[in-house]
């Protein structure tokens, strides 16, 4: 993150919105990866967007999971800003996100006036 | 004045829209079986709509985010998953109440076979979705579902005793058939609140790209709007309670309700009231086919909005079908809309608490609202309701079984 802020993860990360570089909504804080939680200096080093994500999120989220692929992992220095939403540096498909819409874009592409 | 002009057009959506199969179904009946004894209910459920309307149009419009984001947000994946789920269930067994009421209606118009002007009545839909903006849809509904204003001039037709009228709004209960008169108190106050309309709503607001310039406008369409539209639903229970109550008749169709405007005024009575309740369920179902594609895409977080091409959120678009589809899959096996539609009411209020409780939180939180955080009113309000809503929440299925579903 570019400037320092104190935000509470748990409130104000984890479960919001992310959207990329172009603005577009590309999935949510689903999961944290968080290091050094023993140490004085404990970090985020990712977060984990959709698929196994959920698996630590309680019974549902076991059951999500298991129906879903992998999650993608994004590096915490790819993020810009968080406010009411988590702000990428970059796009979502330079981070491998949004993968879905691609994949059903395909399909409602094909609609007349899509 | 464009301005006003502007706020004008909200409102008069707001009423077209706020009345739908619920509500026509649980205040006639609620008119039929209690005369005007239950009115000061609706007033209660039209406060509530009010008071969650304008703060979710208001968290929309501050930090861009509308209803179920806000409850993945605060209660996280699990809990925000059970809302999610009960959500959609009642999303589809409220889409499912409406189409059945769009055939219904469909057929007192034209005499066809209900089973084929479902097939018509939800590709009508899927059509209008596709092809007319969202602001089109929201305001061709919203207007010729006004024609539902004939119930209003046929309940003074039908001369009600107007001092028993205004005793119905002094709160009270009867010395009999309590259980009943407590299950339509829970109906009516559902009908008046079903979950999909504070989707609906938030997400319209960013749909119409609403700007913090716009909260004028949320208010007034929320406390206007919704106030005419509870002036509706006055009006189909003092329809009713005119007509049906004295005679011991219980509308159980809808061809009977249309029947409240036909006697007072005749043929074209008879036509406004379909025309307009065509329009007014055929709004709702809309509504409730977005408020599915909405939620999904908010707690997922995908790209959502009919103001982007479908090929741009095809997640969403995606989303608006499969609802359509399976409504329709489930009124086409011949469930009984009108039953189809108690259900959906009394399930909604189940699912309430869950919706508001994070809506509360939000409106509250200064990080995000900033100025705009909720004001002494909207909170004293916003906890009253609540509580209320919590308990009819408890109460509804107990009280569904213990009357079976109204019948006594």
């Amino acid at each position: 993150m570019s400037k320092a802020t104190e935000v509470d993860i748990a409130l104000g990360i984890l479960d919001h919105q992310l959207v990329d570089s172009e603005g577009h909504n590309c999935g949510n804080v689903d999961e944290l990866e968080v290091r050094g939680l023993d140490g004085d200096a404990p970090e985020v080093v990712e977060i984990l967007v959709g698929g196994n994500a959920w698996r630590s999120r309680g019974l549902l989220g076991r059951l999500a999971a298991s129906l879903s692929g992998n999650a993608v992992h994004v590096p915490w220095s790819e993020v810009d800003s968080v406010t009411s939403v988590v702000t990428l540096k970059r796009t979502a498909e330079e981070l491998g996100l949004n993968r879905g819409d691609k994949r059903w874009a395909r399909l409602i592409g094909k609609l007349p006036g899509s | 004045m464009k301005r006003i002009f502007d706020i004008a057009l909200g409102i008069l959506a707001a009423i077209g829209g706020f009345v739908d199969i619920g509500d026509i179904v649980f205040n006639v009946a609620a008119g039929a079986i209690f005369g005007y004894q239950l009115l000061w209910v609706v007033v209660i459920g039209v406060g509530a709509i009010i008071t969650y309307s304008e703060m979710c149009g208001r968290v929309a419009v501050v930090s861009g985010r509308a209803v179920m984001d806000v409850v993945r947000e605060r209660l996280g994946f699990g809990a925000g998953l059970v809302a999610l789920i009960a959500g959609q269930l009642v999303n589809l067994m409220t889409l499912a109440a409406e189409i059945g009421g769009i055939a219904l209606a469909l057929q007192l118009l034209s005499g066809l076979p209900y089973r084929v002007l479902l097939v018509l009545g939800v590709l009508a839909l899927g059509v209008v979705i596709w092809v007319l903006r969202f602001e089109w849809i929201e305001r061709v509904f919203g207007y010729v579902g006004l024609t539902m204003l004939v119930f209003a001039v046929a309940a003074i037709k039908l001369r009600p005793e107007w001092n028993e009228v205004a005793s119905g709004f002094v709160p009270g209960v009867p010395s009999s058939n309590l259980a009943v008169y407590a299950f339509f108190a829970v109906g009516l106050i559902g009908a008046a609140t079903v979950p999909y309309e504070v989707y609906f709503y938030s997400s319209g607001a960013i749909e119409e790209r609403w700007t913090p310039k716009d909260l004028g406008t949320n208010k007034a369409n929320a406390i206007i709007g919704y106030t005419l539209g509870g002036f509706l639903s006055f009006a189909l229970m003092i329809m009713a309670g005119a007509l049906f109550f004295p005679l011991g008749i219980s509308p159980e169709a809808l061809g009977t309700v249309a029947l409240g405007a036909e006697v007072p005024l005749g043929q074209i009575g008879l036509l406004l009231a379909l025309v307009g309740v065509l329009f007014a369920v055929s709004g709702a179902a809309i509504d409730t086919v977005f408020s599915g594609a909405y939620n999904m895409a908010q707690f997922f977080g995908w790209e959502w909005g009919k103001y982007r091409k479908p090929v741009d959120a095809p997640r969403f678009t995606l989303g608006w079908i499969v609802m359509l589809v399976l409504g329709f899959v489930i009124v086409v096996t011949g469930v009984d809309p009108i039953q189809v539609t108690e259900f959906s009411v009394i399930f909604s209020v189940v699912a309430l608490p869950l919706t508001y409780i994070p809506i509360l939180l939000v409106a509250n939180d200064r990080t995000y609202m900033g100025a705009n955080v909720n004001g002494k009113l909207a909170n004293v309000l916003g906890f009253l309701y609540f509580l209320i809503i919590l308990a009819i929440a408890l109460a509804a299925i107990p009280l569904m079984l213990l009357t079976n579903g109204g019948q006594g």
